[in-house]
């Protein structure tokens, strides 16, 4: 028997790659699309019936005060974890010589311990007799130990120190592509490290910043580990909220209407950011 | 060699030494107070075993820990078995349009993933537990193995394909003899990346676990909610220790695929 070319093709079980649609299909877009959903039915007296009732509800000053705290918390940590990573990824590319893997293989190996182990680790350096109030009383700077746990620097330092692998790792894969030659030619033709920094190097890295920024931005939008660790559970994020809504008030259809809502901001915030990213890079 | 200006041969290196000890420093000292003596989480008075002690006859800690390996090593065979299936048998087909449908796993907030599955299962009256648990890990599994087997089978030469074909194997046994071994790399890398976020993983799991059924990361979230301890400590520290052995076997693996491509 001859097969030709498309001969796999007509003897391919399809359905053999159905468990992974089905799958995909079932746990993932079924429940998102009943997530929208349920944020427009209405419960009531056995009735169900559309309506537009849980968003009217979350005309609340409340609840936009949470969205534009989680907004800041997810730009500054995108930011901060930027502006970190970025020195040590180019410092790792054009100065370290040798052992440039095992230099990288410890900025990664957080990255794959439990996020909440990483939070924990920062209990015993913020605590009330921790490592940095040890270290400021015993040098004299401060003279009451400073309250750190609980709040809001605590989340936002702990946001980056969780988050800054996601930014390492994609601004190396674009850094390590850059060819050298360019920033050597640049250099001999009169630039200076700054000139050449700014119009070399950083363009051609571009495409790495701006996944580094997104892969940091998108779960740092709903975060809900590391506020409720380190802020004390005080302080409401997207994340608590969307938490407090389906396991602790158990209201389903208002929790579905504000997780839609924070999607469809988180949506519009992210086509904003990469057009600002395109009008950069043109 | 260009000569680099004074500032930036001084200030880069400093920067890098600045962040590795920030990154290292939490950590060295959760790992030296999990050998403390003293219940103390502060002050240090001693060395001692005992709260890896208290660790290992722990049964809520054991029970945990065994729910958290089952569900990991049944999401992480799932994702495998499945990514392969609709890798292979989806290569020539339209289906391959539906790759990008498995993007979605990781671009999603997790939350969103727990909270849709959640209300998802609830709505469908499914009793929450293992079955849910294994049902979200195994979608971030996909998320981490589809990508990985798909970009190291476009890379296989696909005359194996049709050799193999040619002489008469069966699309089954083409797959079972000749794609999967040579895909071993990718289906390693992929799995071990699946297995540890599974183990890691907090949110999903928290959502869809049920009142009943507890995994080691929700059983340390309830412990450091309730006062930090250096049993915590000492879980953390095996945790790390787990996690570091299976990042240096992904990146010796990693290498050493990197090698054989070039």
């Amino acid at each position: 028997m001859k097969k030709n070319q498309y001969g796999l093709r007509s003897e391919t079980p399809f359905f053999m790659s159905v468990p992974a649609l089905l799958w995909q299909f079932l746990f993932l877009y079924v429940p998102l699309i009943s997530i929208v959903a349920l944020s427009f039915l209405r419960f009531s007296q056995g009735l169900v019936s559309f309506s537009l009732h849980h968003y009217q509800s979350l005309f609340k000053e409340m609840y936009w005060l949470i969205i534009a705290r989680s907004m800041v918390l997810a730009f500054s940590t995108a930011t901060i974890c930027l502006l970190a990573a970025y020195p040590i990824v180019y410092w790792l590319i054009f100065r370290v010589r040798e052992y440039k893997n095992i230099f990288l293989f410890f900025l990664i190996v957080p990255f794959w311990t439990s996020l909440l182990v990483q939070a924990y680790s920062w209990f015993f350096v913020l605590e009330k007799n921790g490592l940095v109030n040890t270290l400021l009383t015993k040098l004299g700077i401060v003279a009451e130990p400073l309250h750190l746990l609980d709040t809001p620097f605590a989340i936002h330092l702990v946001m980056v120190y969780c988050y800054l692998p996601f930014m390492i790792l994609p601004l190396y894969n674009a850094m390590e592509k850059l060819d050298l030659r360019l920033i050597e030619a640049s250099m001999d033709l009169g630039a200076n490290q700054f000139q050449t920094f700014l119009r070399i190097s950083l363009p051609l890295s571009l495409q790495g910043i701006k996944t580094g920024f997104f892969l940091v931005f998108v779960p740092s939008f709903g975060e809900f580990v590391i506020p409720a660790l380190l802020g004390g559970g005080k302080r409401f994020y997207i994340g608590s909220l969307i938490e407090h809504f389906f396991l602790v008030s158990r209201d389903i259809c208002a929790g579905a209407a504000f997780t839609c809502l924070c999607g469809a901001i988180l949506l519009g915030l992210m086509v904003m950011v990469r057009w600002l990213f395109d009008k950069i890079l043109r | 060699m260009k000569q680099h200006s004074s500032a930036t041969r001084y200030v880069l290196p400093t920067m890098a030494v600045l962040l590795y000890a920030f990154l290292y420093i939490p950590i060295f000292v959760l790992i030296t107070f999990s050998f403390n003596n003293g219940a103390n989480t502060s002050q240090w008075t001693g060395f001692s075993l005992r709260w890896y002690y208290e660790l290992f006859y722990s049964l809520d800690i054991l029970n945990a820990l065994k729910n958290s390996l089952i569900v990991a090593a049944c999401s992480t065979g799932l994702s495998l078995v499945m990514g392969v299936m609709f890798v292979f048998y989806s290569s020539r087909s339209i289906l391959k349009r539906l790759l990008l449908a498995f993007y979605v796993n990781l671009a999603v907030p997790e939350i969103v993933l727990a909270v849709g599955l959640l209300s998802f299962l609830t709505f469908m009256s499914v009793p929450l537990g293992m079955t849910s648990l294994i049902a979200g890990h195994t979608l971030i599994g996909l998320g981490y193995v589809i990508p990985l087997v798909h970009s190291r089978f476009e890379e296989l030469d696909n005359r194996y394909t049709e050799a193999s074909l040619d002489l008469g194997a069966t699309p089954t046994q083409t797959l079972l003899r000749v794609i999967v071994p040579l895909l071993y790399p990718a289906l390693i890398s992929g799995g071990l990346l699946a297995f540890i976020v599974s183990l890691d993983d907090f949110v999903i799991s928290f959502f869809v676990a049920g009142g009943s059924t507890q995994t080691l990361p929700m059983y340390i979230f309830s412990l450091i909610r309730s006062g930090a301890t250096p049993v915590v400590n000492a879980i953390s520290t095996l945790l790390l220790l787990t996690s570091s052995i299976a990042v240096l076997l992904y990146s010796l693996i990693s290498v050493r695929t990197q090698g054989e491509s070039r």
